[in-house]
């Protein structure tokens, strides 16, 4: 008893240590450690796979979605997430975590779990719906109804099988 | 005299310096780099011939651009089109059955827009 009183204290007194010392870089530009980097991609894939386990994933072959989800990609995701015949931008080099590239297939993501296809799809929806947190990640659903968001979704599902010029007439306004 | 020469000098640079450090930053990083400019679905590259029509996104393709043909009606130059489109390869690949089922989606669609 009087251990773990010893322990949990010493536990307390380490994190207000840390926090106040200021020693922690927050920096962007400073990676972090392998095993910070871990810690956190382990608990933000856990969270993810469990917060979006139930959702329902609705058709996704419409061409209107490809469209509508073309566009928005365009206007606001592509700064972050690149355009096919792009490979960096001023956000994807200097936001960290770094945004995915998301016009390459995701087994290709580096060190990223990706289940089958219907739980990528769920997992995109809420990712781009909810956000994530301390990232640059926005959370959209706050300004987009979730038709909006599925077709996104959709458009990012066919985004690595984009050649730059379609990718630029789906996207295009007119 | 000379004191008072000195403080108006250190006066102006106190200014100037700042304002001039500030206007600089501002052109370091070409503005035109951040400008997304608004451009139109350039059709012209179209190869039909490689084309899906069973594909979500040649259909999507294709609706954008002929939404965009009958926008540009008038301004459209025949004479060009007919040059670089290949119509010896486009009868043999193309499903005109499926063609003519998008063309009545953009219509209804724009029965829809009307209201
Ligand atoms: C300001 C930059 C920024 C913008 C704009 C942005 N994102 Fe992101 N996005 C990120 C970052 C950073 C991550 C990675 C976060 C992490 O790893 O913790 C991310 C992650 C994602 C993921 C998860 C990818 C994966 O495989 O884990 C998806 C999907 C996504 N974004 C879609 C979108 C869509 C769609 C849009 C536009 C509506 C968008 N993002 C706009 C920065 C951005």
């Amino acid at each position: 008893m009087k251990l773990l009183l010893l322990l949990i204290s010493l536990g307390i007194g380490t994190t207000i240590a840390v926090m106040y010392s200021g020693i922690v870089n927050v920096a962007a530009d400073e990676p972090h450690s392998d095993f910070v980097y871990w810690l956190l991609e382990e608990t933000r894939e856990n969270s993810i796979k469990k917060a979006a386990k139930n959702i329902e994933v609705p058709n996704l072959k419409n061409p209107e979605q490809l469209l509508t989800g073309g566009t928005d990609y365009e206007f606001m995701c592509a700064s972050c997430h690149l355009a096919p015949g792009q490979t960096e931008s001023d956000m994807s080099l200097g936001l960290y975590p770094a945004p995915p590239n998301l016009t390459i297939a995701a087994q290709s993501h580096e060190g990223h779990e990706h289940g089958d296809e219907t739980q990528s799809d769920r997992k995109n929806f809420w990712v781009i719906k909810h956000g994530i947190k301390a990232s640059g990640m926005p959370a959209w659903g706050k300004t987009h109804d979730d038709e909006r968001i599925w077709a996104m979704v959709a458009f990012i599902k066919r985004l690595p099988t984009l050649t730059p010029e379609q990718y630029q007439v789906l996207t295009a306004v007119e | 005299m000379k004191t008072t020469l000195i403080k108006t000098i250190s006066k102006i640079a106190l200014v100037l310096i700042p304002t001039i450090t500030l206007s600089m930053a501002a052109t370091a990083h070409d503005p035109s780099m951040h400008v997304k400019k608004v451009k139109k679905a350039d059709c012209s590259k179209m190869d039909h011939s490689k084309m899906d029509m069973n594909d979500p996104v040649t259909i999507a393709m294709m609706k954008k651009c002929m939404k965009q043909a009958k926008k540009a009606n008038m301004e459209m130059d025949h004479s060009k089109m007919a040059k670089k489109m290949d119509h010896s390869k486009m009868d043999k690949k193309m499903e005109h059955s499926k063609m003519q089922k998008v063309d009545k989606i953009i219509k209804k669609k724009d029965e829809h827009d009307n209201h």
